[in-house]
């Protein structure tokens, strides 16, 4: 609304053409290393990927190194597995953020405030700190190499119990008090009247579970030891091992690595690009 | 507090934080113990754990490797601030504009950031080649080739571009978000009192981000401190150990000399560096009126 008050009418102006030259020149500089691996992606063999001055456009554009790295590298199955680890990391984790994040934000009881500060200490301890003591963790439970090992690290964030809290605690009282009257648990409650009502903070805390489970590189690389359960970033460094001279065939790989994630962040990038505003003011 | 509610036991919070509290205790706090006990003993994964005293940190104070970490650690420091709590900032206003489209250049901006690392990194080799098209257009100054990432003096500087190009998009929107929440109407009165843009930048709008200045420097110090899966896929620590971050000397200590022990005393001292700084930043933010 009010962006629509302020907006001026459109006209050509030298000023306006001129911020559309410098915000196109700035996208280059982001967009560009995607397009030249796409261009690598898709030139011919009759065509040099590197040289001065840089021919970029594929004459014509051709889907071999698609191929070649889709039969010579297992990629269905890491992306396989991809889906998997996203498929089962995303909703236990909302859940279990859920569950944690409800009664700091509505239950009166003590050492509450205790409870929200180890919860938020997880921000203390990066996963890239936890690298040698996980994986002795999972070797003493006998998880090591296994599909469990990727997942359960991933379950416990201290930004979704910290979201969910704010969601949470912004529940008006009379909603809850109503349900209360009718004689429902807390669970039921919670589960019943509050989760639906956080769905907005649920969805945002998906699509960046999703993001960061398909990402996911240094621990699958350090707790996983066969290739048949390899995420698909993994598989991706496992390319640059294997096909380290194929420029083409790793650079098809890596696009082809890049599509769901690509997809995704188009189809919701409001959602994320407003939530991450969101999430630091909040 | 309110007293006793209908449908609550005492239990009734523990009951919904158990699963919660069940994976604090498997996946961070048991860990976080194991690291403290690690440090202090020597491991190999084939023999057993056997408590060694303060040995890994004498041995810590003798190694000349962990000094050139840490040296590059606080070398990727001061090079990544300026590109992440500076440069994003004018990102930010750049995007602030009441322009046509302008959410779909927030959008191209922040692409790196939802992107893997790994995939990140194979781009910029099509880059930063020797033939790529960074020398390309370097020779048209009259200047390069330059081998990026394995000449000893370039390669550091590189990984260090690279991360803040990946997080540039995050910052920005953060800055974007404290932009929209600066006054505008302290912006109009100092346009009427005949400020130029330069110097309502300097004197309305950053005094005004002050709050989201101290959020970007925290996260961009503890990112900085941390790097270690750029380094890991562009250069493992190479070449000469010019790129050889406090992260990546315990990663290669750990799981390429499986010396867990000494790994987790250097993680020690990375982990009591990183609460250093954030606890700095802290009290920092809260003198002010934050």
């Amino acid at each position: 609304m009010a962006r629509r008050l302020y907006r001026r009418r459109p006209r050509i102006s030298a000023r306006r053409v001129g911020l559309y030259v410098l915000l196109i020149a700035v996208a280059a500089l982001f967009i560009g290393p995607f397009l030249i691996l796409l261009s690598s992606a898709t030139k011919p063999a009759s065509q040099d990927v590197f040289g001065f001055p840089p021919d970029l456009i594929p004459r014509p554009p051709v889907a071999t190194w698609f191929r070649e790295a889709w039969t010579t590298i297992p990629y269905a199955r890491f992306l396989v597995n991809s889906v998997i680890y996203v498929g089962i990391t995303v909703p236990v984790y909302l859940v279990i953020s859920a569950l944690t994040a409800y009664p700091l934000a509505r239950i009166a009881f003590r050492g509450r405030g205790v409870f929200f500060m180890l919860f938020l200490s997880i921000m203390f301890l990066p996963g890239e700190l936890m690298l040698i003591p996980r994986f002795l963790v999972m070797s003493q439970l006998g998880l090591t190499d296994t599909f469990a090992s990727v997942i359960l690290p991933a379950v416990l964030s201290s930004l979704g119990i910290f979201l969910l809290r704010q969601a949470f605690s912004q529940i008006p009282d009379e909603i809850v008090e109503a349900a209360r009257m009718d004689g429902a648990n807390e669970f039921a409650i919670f589960w019943r009247i509050c989760l639906p009502i956080v769905a907005p903070t649920l969805a945002v805390l998906a699509i960046l579970g999703f993001v960061s489970v398909w990402n996911s590189f240094i621990w699958p690389l350090v707790v996983l030891t066969s290739q048949s359960k390899f995420p698909i970033a993994l598989g991706i460094a496992y390319l640059s091992g294997v096909a380290g001279t194929d420029v083409r065939g790793l650079a098809a790989g890596t696009v082809i690595s890049l599509v769901p994630v690509i997809i995704v962040f188009l189809l919701l990038q409001k959602r994320i690009l407003n939530s991450m505003g969101g999430a630091v003011k909040g | 507090m309110r007293g006793r509610v209908v449908g609550q036991h005492w239990y009734t919070p523990y009951a919904f934080m158990l699963p919660g509290l069940l994976f604090y205790a498997a996946m961070f706090a048991w860990p976080a113990v194991i690291a403290i006990q690690l440090a202090f003993s020597d491991y190999d994964i084939v023999h057993p754990v056997r408590f060694s005293g303060l040995d890994n940190f004498i041995q810590l104070g003798h190694d000349p490797r962990v000094w050139i970490a840490l040296r590059n650690s606080l070398l990727f420091v001061l090079m990544f601030l300026p590109l992440t709590v500076v440069a994003p900032l004018f990102l930010a206003m750049l995007v602030n504009l009441r322009l046509r489209a302008i959410q779909a250049f927030r959008m191209l901006y922040y692409l790196p950031v939802v992107t893997s690392m790994v995939a990140v990194a194979v781009a910029w080799r099509y880059v930063f080649n020797r033939e790529g098209v960074v020398n390309w257009l370097l020779g048209l100054f009259g200047t390069g080739p330059i081998d990026f990432l394995l000449d000893r003096h370039w390669a550091l500087p590189t990984v260090v571009l690279l991360e803040a190009w990946k997080n540039a998009g995050l910052f920005m929107m953060i800055y974007l978000a404290g932009l929209q929440a600066v006054p505008s109407d302290q912006v109009e009165a100092a346009t009427i009192d005949g400020a130029n843009a330069w110097q309502r930048l300097l004197h309305v709008v950053v005094p005004s981000l002050r709050p989201t200045f101290a959020v970007t420097l925290v996260l961009s110090m503890l990112e900085a401190m941390r790097a270690f899966e750029s380094v890991y896929v562009l250069t493992r620590g190479g070449p000469l150990d010019s790129t050889l971050t406090l992260g990546y000397y315990i990663w290669s200590k750990a799981f390429e000399d499986y010396d867990m022990g000494y790994a987790s005393a250097v993680g020690l001292l990375l982990w009591a560096i990183m609460i250093v700084l954030a606890g700095f930043n802290l009290l920092v933010t809260r003198r002010r009126d934050v």
